[in-house]
């Protein structure tokens, strides 16, 4: 079980889709090893699975067209829960986060609504330019 | 971690897809031609090995939801084996799990196909 004094910190710049998904599947390992949790633990899997959702799409669209402005990643515990956040400068994503899960036919639009319901919280702000977002799971 | 798809033909019309890696936004690309090939080759009953599958996300779902789709416009079949836990967990939190029922093995998903 995690308790309140364990402490772990990760830090990345992702500029890549591919390296950047394979650096957030990282940080969650590391926080396994951290904590001693094994790959069946069913928190931070969810918390994984909620992760790789957020990323893709902040690594996908947090991009303007034209540019490749890298987005801030960072992972921590912050009081036995897991704590994720990612600063991109794409445009706002207010018209998708409260999206509901598509019918079984479709072939897309399910990352955030599967996100919101596997975290404890899923936050979204735009700031000026910015898009922050922020992602918690007890665990 | 790249996806890497191998694809063996079991019987006439009947080919199991067996993907390797990450099945996401990265990977879902790879699946979806592998299964246009071995539609083009005529075996259109399919069953995705899912073993090798150490990772699935929603845009990976959907190229599985896409070859159904393409499998299904063929008259053919399509059935999923040996899903991980995380696999299991995605399928049932989008409550895909009701559109593809899943097997323990690809003997299991193989018998009666």
């Amino acid at each position: 079980m995690a308790s309140d004094s364990e402490t772990f910190e990760f830090h990345a710049t992702l500029s890549h889709l591919d390296e950047g998904l394979e650096t957030l599947h990282d940080s969650v390992q590391r926080l396994r090893d951290s904590t001693g949790r094994g790959q069946e633990d069913r928190s931070l899997l969810r918390f994984e699975i909620a992760l790789a959702e957020i990323g893709a799409n902040v690594l996908t669209h947090g991009r303007p067209a034209g540019t490749d402005p890298p987005v801030e990643y960072s992972l921590r515990l912050d009081h036995g829960a897991a704590l994720a956040e990612f600063i991109d400068r794409g445009p706002p994503a207010h018209s998708s986060i409260n999206r509901g899960m598509p019918d079984h036919s479709s072939k897309s639009g399910r990352g955030l609504p599967m996100a919101r319901s596997l975290l404890d919280e899923l936050g979204y702000e735009r700031d000026g330019e910015i898009n922050k977002w922020r992602l918690v799971k007890r665990l | 971690m790249t996806l890497e798809v191998q694809t063996r033909q079991i019987e006439d019309g009947v080919a199991v897809v067996a993907p390797t890696g990450r099945l996401d936004v990265a990977g879902a690309p790879t699946l979806k031609d592998a299964i246009s090939e071995v539609l083009k080759n005529g075996q259109a009953r399919v069953v995705i090995d899912m073993e090798g599958v150490s990772f699935v996300d929603s845009t990976g779902l959907g190229s599985v939801i896409s070859a159904l789709k393409q499998i299904r416009s063929s008259e053919g079949d399509l059935r999923l084996a040996a899903p991980n836990q995380q696999v299991r967990v995605v399928l049932e939190l989008t409550t895909l799990d009701r559109v593809f029922p899943y097997y323990a093995t690809v003997e299991e998903a193989l018998t009666g196909f």
